[in-house]
């Protein structure tokens, strides 16, 4: 069966689509048949893969089922890794979910004929709390949290783990990181004191990254070694550690 | 999860050939010019595959392949994994049960059951793969060129045609369709008829769907009795030949079984078209056969002996399986001096000389003279039908009188004719009456033999169990061993009684009064 992995947080602009997209990459690479989900109605991933946003039958049919998810999904340039598109109705989805019976599993059904076929599968969603967050609580079995080491995000982690008490396991990682900011290094050491399930890898805030959006490509082909690229492989490497721990 | 195979088998999808004389590189500029491509990343590999000596693998739709340190069993139709292990290269012979329980070993032994897996031929191959790009520059659909060569050793390899492979990148199947088209119309490849595989076990004189031992030879009703036992005789005798090799290495237990079932075959045909031969060559060659026969025997009675182990042993109660183990050893031992004393038989002049004689004499007796022989002239269809129907009303006639005060002897003999006639149908019947009738006599023919053969296995079994008490009664567990085989023996004999209990009724429906009027419609002349 395979593992689902959301990237996830309340807050945009944190670095949620370069972590899916680089991190399902590597699982890919490794050997894993690896699917990424693009739930963003912005579709930034859909667009770094070069791959056109758009799901036949729109979000309605997606979420009720009526539309055979695996027609709609695309390989991309990477051995193993497919997409799932964005597609400009996502901006519905609430109230598509809303609209249909068993309104917070939806996604987990869209998702159920999929698990067979794939090792992962990950969740690039948008940022928000909303009936779309409930469902990929539901569905996954892992939140991966980017969090920028700034004055509140001590707090965002906290109502993070408050809001999906009982639900999947959360996997926080700094993101954006400015090692030369003191007051960075100052809330990341803070942080990894108090949050024990705060994972150890941290992605710098690098040139690199922001280039993904140019070359529409990961960053393991755009700098392999640089700092962003190892950084990514140290974080799939903490992330499926503790995984096989978490047991989920 | 999936493992990263570390191959991609690439058995399958659309293969393509490059135009004679055309070198990969000029391929790889024309096809440039007609779809936008970008090169990606190559790889060179060594991959080992392996099938057992009939193509056991290769006919279930899979291959055994060795690469980088990993063996796998993989579909040939969609290149799926039914099962991997990490292991070293296999050696030049492996048996399903000689691997670790697991997967891979239940995988196998379904498929081959007691054969030895074999190399059958190493492929290098050297691939560039190349992806085919849309106006987004995005991949959509995945080439790869391979140049494959077979090694045969270290200093001699045989260059296959270079080959393009054509992947297709999920969601694009109208790309996939377009480049293939492409590729053929424009490009000037053709459509691949075999897989690398397949093309790598021809260029070495080869068979991929491997060496059979089934008899197969195109009869007409019409044709000369003599000339249709000649060919029947000369592929048994082929037969015989292709698993000499396997039976003198002792590979596999199923070499010395078919090389006797293809003995028995040709004595059954001498015997029952002896009017075809001149008699003095067909009782000296039936006087070496039966010598073939006699001297391959002891060892195949210990093979079935210590294959049959297992299902011996679960007939104990647990507690005292284990108890077995002297008898095991006794077993593998005599089985070790039958197989050396049975390789000497076979290496001697007198063997050499039956391998020489024997084709020759099959190959002129059409040319013979035919007096004296008056069969031989006879239609096949007429003499084989005269033959079966003869056999089947023996038998009828034979087993109507067998009560239970028969001897043993009395079941062993009908037995004998029963195995008579089941060959005389398979031979000669199947390639020259229609299937729905003879089909259903061999049917019904084989539970009468699985039948008496039960009854005639049990009672050897225990006079071989019996023979063997003294020298396992010397071994360390031998009085365990021997008071288990004295359970065994107990089991052998109720099984040898309901065997014979079970005779009368699958004997009624052998000699039943349909089966006795379709058998006279079908065959009489």
């Amino acid at each position: 069966m395979s593992r689902v992995l959301a990237t996830y947080n309340i807050k945009g602009g944190v670095g949620k689509t370069s972590a899916a997209v680089n991190l399902a990459y590597l699982a890919a690479r490794d050997g894993a048949r690896t699917l990424l989900w693009d739930l963003d109605p912005q579709g930034a991933s859909t667009y770094l893969f070069r791959v056109r946003p758009k799901v036949r039958g729109g979000v309605r049919k997606l979420v009720r089922r009526r539309s055979d998810v695996e027609k709609l999904i695309k390989g991309t340039d990477h051995e193993r890794l497919d997409l799932l598109p964005a597609d400009f109705s996502y901006r519905h989805m609430d109230l598509a979910l809303d609209a249909a019976k068993h309104s917070t599993d939806r996604l987990a059904r869209v998702l159920e004929p999929l698990r067979r076929e794939y090792d992962y599968i990950f969740l690039d969603c948008p940022p928000s709390i909303s009936l779309v967050s409930e469902n990929v609580f539901e569905a996954a079995d892992a939140l991966l949290v980017p969090i920028i080491p700034a004055t509140l995000s001590s707090r965002t982690f906290e109502q993070l783990e408050a809001l999906v008490a009982g639900g999947p396991q959360v996997l926080a990682f700094f993101s954006m990181v400015e090692v030369r900011k003191s007051l960075h290094r100052e809330v990341m050491a803070k942080l990894r004191a108090t949050h024990v399930t705060m994972l150890g890898a941290a992605i710098p805030s690098a040139d690199e990254v922001e280039r993904m959006g140019v070359e529409r490509t990961v960053v393991a082909e755009i700098a392999p070694g640089g700092r962003a690229a190892m950084s990514y492989e140290a974080l799939w490497w903490d992330v499926r550690r503790r995984l096989t721990a978490g047991g989920s | 999860m999936a493992q990263w195979t570390g191959f991609e088998l690439n058995l399958t999808g659309i293969e393509l050939l490059l135009p004679d004389g055309i070198r990969a590189d000029a391929a790889v500029d024309a096809l440039s010019t007609r779809v936008p491509i970008e090169e990606g990343p190559g790889a060179e590999r060594d991959l080992r595959f392996y099938d057992t000596f009939d193509g056991l693998l290769h006919g279930a739709g899979l291959a055994f392949v060795h690469a980088s340190g990993r063996s796998a069993l993989v579909s040939l139709e969609d290149g799926s994994e039914r099962a991997a292990i990490t292991a070293p290269e296999p050696p030049g012979r492996l048996l399903a049960n000689e691997l670790e329980p697991g997967g891979m070993r239940e995988a196998l032994s379904t498929v081959i059951e007691s054969r030895a897996l074999l190399p059958l031929v190493h492929i290098h191959s050297a691939e560039r793969t190349f992806g085919v790009l849309d106006g987004s520059e995005k991949t959509v659909v995945r080439l790869v060129l391979d140049e494959p060569a077979v090694v045969v050793s270290a200093n001699r390899r045989i260059r296959l045609a270079p080959r393009i492979r054509v992947a297709a990148v999920r969601g694009y199947d109208k790309a996939l369709k377009r480049v293939h088209e492409t590729l053929l119309d424009d490009v000037g490849l053709t459509a691949a008829d075999r897989s690398v595989l397949d093309e790598a076990v021809i260029a070495t004189g080869g068979k991929p769907e491997g060496v059979s031992s089934k008899v197969d030879v195109a009869l007409a009703r019409d044709q000369r009795s003599d000339s249709a036992a000649a060919s029947i005789l000369r592929r048994l005798a082929e037969i015989m030949e292709s698993n000499l090799p396997g039976v003198i290495a002792d590979v596999d237990t199923e070499f010395l079984h078919d090389y006797r079932v293809a003995v028995r075959r040709s004595r059954a045909v001498m015997r029952e078209l002896k009017g075809v031969f001149p008699a003095e060559q067909l009782a000296r060659f039936r006087v070496e056969l039966r010598w073939l026969q006699q001297v391959t025997g002891p060892a195949r009675d210990l093979d079935v002996y210590v294959l049959d182990f297992d299902e011996l042993r679960s007939g104990l109660p647990e507690a005292s399986r284990d108890d077995l183990e002297p008898l095991l050893r006794v077993l593998r031992d005599h089985r070790v001096i039958a197989h050396r004393e049975m390789v000497r038989a076979l290496r001697s002049d007198r063997a050499a000389e039956l391998r020489a004689q024997w084709p020759a004499f099959l190959t002129g007796l059409v040319g013979l003279p035919v007096d004296g022989r008056r069969g031989a002239v006879l239609p096949i269809g007429e003499l084989a039908g005269e033959r079966i129907t003869k056999v089947y009303r023996r038998m009828v006639k034979d087993g109507r009188v067998i009560d239970d005060s028969s001897p043993p002897e009395a079941l062993h003999e009908l037995r004998k004719k029963g195995k008579e006639l089941r060959y005389l149908l398979e031979l000669f019947g199947l390639p020259l009456h229609p299937g729905d009738v003879v089909k259903p006599l061999v049917r019904s023919l084989k539970s009468l033999q699985d039948t008496l053969g039960r009854h005639q296995d049990r009672e050897v079994q225990i006079a071989t169990l019996r023979s063997f008490r003294d020298e396992v009664s010397t071994l360390r567990g031998g009085a365990a061993a021997l008071m288990a085989m004295g359970v065994l023996i107990e089991h052998l004999g109720e099984d040898e009684h309901a065997a014979r209990a079970e005779f009368a009724e699958v004997f009624a429906s052998f000699a039943s009064k349909s089966q006795r009027a379709l058998v006279k419609e079908a065959f009489s002349a």
